[in-house]
């Protein structure tokens, strides 16, 4: 696995985990009404982050030669490929995002001003992970992995 | 095989012999021929499978590292 598909796969994880937290916070505190009492409940938050920032910074900077390069221009040619189709899916996404509450709330509805901030982070995160799938998969695409 | 098709035109596949040129030069590994083309071994998986059709630039390095001029490892042919 090249530094790339490492590079990768920590933001996929990242974003993953910064979904979970962001749905699970959102049940438990406005949903459940259930504000965090425990000093688990507290904070399990930095204890996830102090126990998987280590490991996914020793993933990401160990080499698998002494010699490794970087990227090339394969790397190149896939994360250009990866960002035109994550640009797409934000005026997508963006799009969505206005038309949705428009279907919901009704044309003379509204909602708080401050979900926007929120449906931003939102659509940035969804982009995160769109752009890491497609990076991860055109790598897929790319023969098989270990032959010698 | 990395293809390309133009208008009207055939479908042409650009092979290549790096596999049997690195059992030739001491069994090299993708890793070594990787580290001496200056590229990752991903991507000399991806041209190996056919997958990824280098540049001229990295094609010409890979000659090199052969000392084999670059149409002793790729070949562009029409598909049969």
């Amino acid at each position: 696995m090249n530094k790339t598909q490492k590079g990768t796969l920590v933001s996929l994880v990242s974003a993953l985990l910064c979904i979970a937290i962001a749905v699970f916070l959102l049940v438990e505190i406005v949903v459940l009404k259930h504000p965090p009492e425990s000093f688990s409940e507290k904070f399990w938050l930095p204890i996830v982050v102090c126990v998987l920032g280590p490991i996914l910074t020793i993933f990401y900077w160990k080499k698998q030669s002494p010699t490794e390069v970087e990227s090339d221009e394969r790397d190149d040619l896939i994360k250009k490929r990866a960002a035109l189709v994550s640009f797409v899916s934000v005026w997508i996404l963006l799009y969505a995002a206005t038309v949705i509450p428009w279907f919901i709330v009704g044309l003379e509805g509204s909602i708080p001003v401050f979900l926007l901030p929120f449906i931003n982070v939102g659509i940035l995160l969804v982009v995160l992970l769109i752009y890491s799938v497609a990076v991860l998969v055109q790598y897929g695409r790319g023969g098989k992995d270990g032959k010698k | 095989m990395a293809k390309s098709k133009g208008s009207g035109e055939r479908s042409r596949t650009v092979t290549n012999r790096i596999r049997r040129l690195r059992f030739e030069n001491d069994e090299m590994t993708q890793q070594q021929l990787a580290d001496a083309a200056g590229v990752t071994r991903q991507t000399i998986i991806a041209i190996e499978a056919g997958k990824y059709a280098p540049s001229l630039t990295l094609a010409f390095k890979i000659a090199q590292v052969f000392s084999t001029p670059i149409e002793g490892v790729f070949q562009y042919e029409a598909e049969p």
